[in-house]
């Protein structure tokens, strides 16, 4: 057996709790999940079943913690999970699943099948079968500082050109300051206006923020391609960034798996509590808006829905607050048949954009976010995450379809009243 | 061996070891789940996940409305013959006054010609649902020789409970219940080694779904 | 001779204008910036765009075409990200504000492709190093000026 190989099947067995047990041991083949995931309904291949994409994974919980497991290993009658099927299995782990979770919320004996998987891809990344994409990714995260190679002098630029077009003052390094931006390099390189958005809102607002020099960076690579001690290394220089420059709180951007890496993830990561908060951010337009302290003037009149980014509502608890800020700003806001909690995917999270292996099955499974959409008709769609904004787009534009795609903070900071928030339409 | 001598063994010797596989298995299965323990959440919670968790075991019995549509067979086949098999085990007077003479509890009964209606409405939801594992794409694709060994030994006892109490003449009425109870015994002995766990561990898997969930304030 | 020289004028200057005239004058941001895109589907676009006698047809496929050349040359995220090339993007952008109705973008058409227009020269100036903040919107405000008095 090769080193990799017995360093993948090592990670499998750490990775193997009680929950994995208890789900493993529960699972009657029902094949309710299959429905649950827009990578099966479609395709109508069965092999996207997504309890199935754990497979050897449950075969190593077989071999390691059941009794006719252990003894048919013992005998040599078990069938051990070999290097090929990992290769085989790096499409169903990687390509066809973004850990959204819908099949965790049906299961009917409570298999979280995206926690499953999240944990099986630490010993396919041991291993060495992750995407080439994403494994590029997280050298840059670490190397870099970013899974895109953004540089500070970049974000420096970005924020120059900020300022000049808003005259505002983006605090960089500020210490004291009540709260951290991070952004995530989709945001930096492809949607900047995020941050003359934030600074918008949060002058009016009288936040007081700032975005640290040393870590400014969202994304976590480590999280999608599932090193652990990558993920924690990343997270450690956000928390060593909050506690320099003493911030009460670290906002977290439009991005899902940013949200699920630095807020669920990051202190289990590196092993202890923050000494901060950590808030998305549409948690914290949320708050503002409850304390009085976001005025918005106007109402988007066409008709608008919003797609709820996986890790930031089903997985991550945001689920309630956008529509509260939506609310605010839009007088014809229509759900999604199956909203909430229960929406489904843009098909692109969890690394599977980074991936061009994974164009293809991307784009079918997208065919799922259609039905959605043409069941009610919007004007436009508004989302909290660059990566689902920009795939929604790349979707709609496959299917022919012609729905504008927003982001709910450049929205709200669109309706600011009041002259304080320099650029804004009256 | 005679009638009697069958007889005799089944509900002697051979029910103490299909027992005490029984329940040994089960312990030892759900202690090894137990004690592979899970790391403590370091992170912040939003909500409770104790109230997540005992929440989850309950919401999961009903079938959110995207499911019931997409997977309609399964979810009231798999109700059919889940509540056929509590109907005809526990609510059925012979099944009680065993419990009573084992465990001194027992419950009023259905009455007997509900049960033996249901035996068959169980059955054929058995077979319908034995079809659609074999027929459906991603079920076919799914299952292998447990599944079916536990479809197997989970159908017998109703088949040969049914030709049991009827009284159907291809064996004399102790030999036919000598079978049923063997078929019981055979369900026993596969339960603890097989996907039957599911009995049990649901309850586990549920609650931590809806832990893990009811910590970030959702509820699943 | 209408003399934009600040923000302010010159978003209400563009504010004012009607649907076709906003994609004309975007049209004419965009091509300032052309040469900063390597995507020749955008170039063929803005002339569409700048064509005050273009057909509805031929706008929407403009539109189209736009958009998917937006798609194209952004940077996956998580792929490594090349600042020329980004510039190109946000030329693209400009272009699919420049033909977007204005119906679906509140904010003005025109004002938003200026707008990606500044940011497509931003893109090019962290590759080069050079500090370029305002200058591009300096020009666009020359380019309005000159449009209106045409």
């Amino acid at each position: 057996m090769s080193a990799s190989l017995q360093r993948g099947l090592n990670a499998f067995k750490e990775q193997i709790d009680a929950p994995v047990a208890a789900f493993f041991s529960s699972c009657v083949r029902c094949g309710l999940c299959a429905n649950a995931c827009l990578f099966h309904t479609e395709t109508g291949d069965p092999k996207y079943t997504p309890i199935y994409k754990l497979e050897p994974l449950r075969r190593v919980w077989r071999q390691e913690y059941t009794f006719w497991g252990r003894l048919a290993r013992a005998v040599g009658l078990s069938k051990a999970v070999t290097d090929e099927e990992l290769g085989d299995w790096e499409e169903l782990v990687y390509d066809s699943c973004t850990m959204c979770g819908r099949c965790s919320m049906v299961c009917p004996v409570g298999n979280d099948i995206a926690y499953m998987i999240r944990k099986m891809r630490e010993g396919m990344a041991a291993a060495g079968h992750a995407p080439a994409g994403l494994v590029g990714a997280t050298k840059r995260a670490v190397e870099i500082g970013s899974p895109m190679g953004v540089k500070l002098p970049a974000l420096q630029a970005q924020i120059r050109h900020t300022e000049t077009e808003f005259g505002l003052e983006i605090p960089v390094d500020k210490e004291g300051a009540e709260y951290m931006l991070l952004l995530s390099s989709m945001e930096i390189m492809n949607f900047p206006e995020f941050i003359g958005a934030v600074a918008k809102i949060f002058k009016q607002a009288g936040v007081t923020w700032t975005i640290s020099s040393e870590a400014f960076e969202a994304t976590n690579s480590g999280i999608q391609i599932g090193v652990s001690e990558i993920a924690a290394e990343l997270v450690q220089r956000i928390v060593t960034a909050a506690e320099k420059l003493k911030v009460k709180s670290v906002i977290s951007p439009e991005c899902g798996h940013a949200y699920m890496a630095i807020r669920w993830e990051g202190p289990n990561l590196i092993g202890k509590p923050y000494s901060f908060k950590v808030v998305h951010i549409l948690e914290l337009l949320d708050q503002l808006r409850a304390e009085g302290r976001l005025k918005t003037t106007g109402m988007e009149s066409q008709r608008l829905t919003y797609h709820d980014p996986c890790q930031v509502s089903r997985r991550g608890g945001v689920v309630e607050q956008p529509r509260n800020l939506l609310n605010m700003v839009a007088e014809n806001f229509v759900e999604m048949p199956e909203t909430g909690t229960m929406n489904w995917c843009c098909g692109a999270g969890g690394g599977v954009s980074s991936n061009e292996r994974a164009d293809e099955i991307r784009l079918k499974a997208f065919n799922r976010k259609k039905q959605q959409l043409d069941a009610i008709h919007p004007e436009a769609i508004v989302s909290a995450c660059s990566n689902c904004r920009i795939h929604l787009e790349d979707g709609l534009e496959e299917y022919g379809m012609d729905i504008p795609v927003i982001s709910l903070t450049e929205t709200i900071a669109e309706h600011l009243a009041g002259s304080e928030a320099a650029g804004s339409k009256e | 061996m005679t009638e009697t001598e069958l007889l005799l063994w089944v509900r002697g010797p051979a029910l103490q070891i299909a027992t005490v596989i029984f329940l040994l298995g089960i312990v030892v299965r759900l202690a090894g789940i137990l004690m592979l323990g899970r790391k403590k959440n370091l992170a912040e919670a939003r909500g409770s996940a104790v109230a997540g968790g005992l929440r989850t075991i309950l919401t999961r019995f009903i079938p959110d409305s995207g499911t019931l549509q997409r997977s309609t067979f399964n979810v009231v086949a798999g109700y059919i013959f889940h509540i056929g098999l509590f109907i005809t085990i526990l609510l059925f007077a012979p099944h009680i006054l065993l419990i009573e003479d084992v465990f001194g509890v027992s419950w009023p009964a259905l009455p007997t010609p509900v049960v033996d209606a249901t035996t068959v409405v169980t059955i054929i939801a058995l077979l319908a649902v034995l079809v659609h594992r074999l027929r459906h794409p991603v079920m076919r694709f799914l299952s292998g020789f447990q599944d079916y060994l536990v479809w197997l030994v989970t159908i017998l006892p109703l088949v040969t409970g049914y030709l049991a109490f009827h009284r159907v003449g291809i064996a004399s009425p102790p030999t036919l219940i000598a079978i049923h109870i063997l078929s019981v015994e055979l369900l026993m002995v596969v339960f603890p080694f097989t996907k039957l766990m599911h009995t049990f561990s649901l309850f586990m898997a549920r609650y931590y779904n809806g832990a893990i969930a009811g910590y970030k304030g959702v509820n699943s | 001779m209408s003399r934009i020289t600040n923000d302010t004028g010159f978003r209400k200057a563009l504010d004012a204008l009607d649907a076709t005239r906003q994609r004309l004058v975007a049209a004419r941001f965009v091509e300032n910036v052309i040469a900063l895109c390597s995507d020749e589907r955008i170039a063929r676009v803005v002339a569409v765009a700048g064509n005050s006698e273009a057909a509805e047809s031929a706008l929407a496929e403009a539109l189209k075409t736009a958009r998917a050349a937006t798609f194209d040359c952004h940077t996956r995220c998580g792929s490594e990200g090349d600042w020329s090339e980004q510039a190109g993007y946000f030329v693209a952008r400009a272009a699919t504000a420049a033909l977007t109705p204005p119906g679906q973008m509140p904010s003005g058409p025109a004002l938003q492709a200026a707008l990606s227009c500044r940011m497509a020269q931003t893109s090019k100036s962290i590759v080069t190093g050079d500090d370029t903040a305002g200058q591009e919107g300096e020009q666009q405000y020359r380019i309005l000026s000159e449009f209106l008095d045409s």
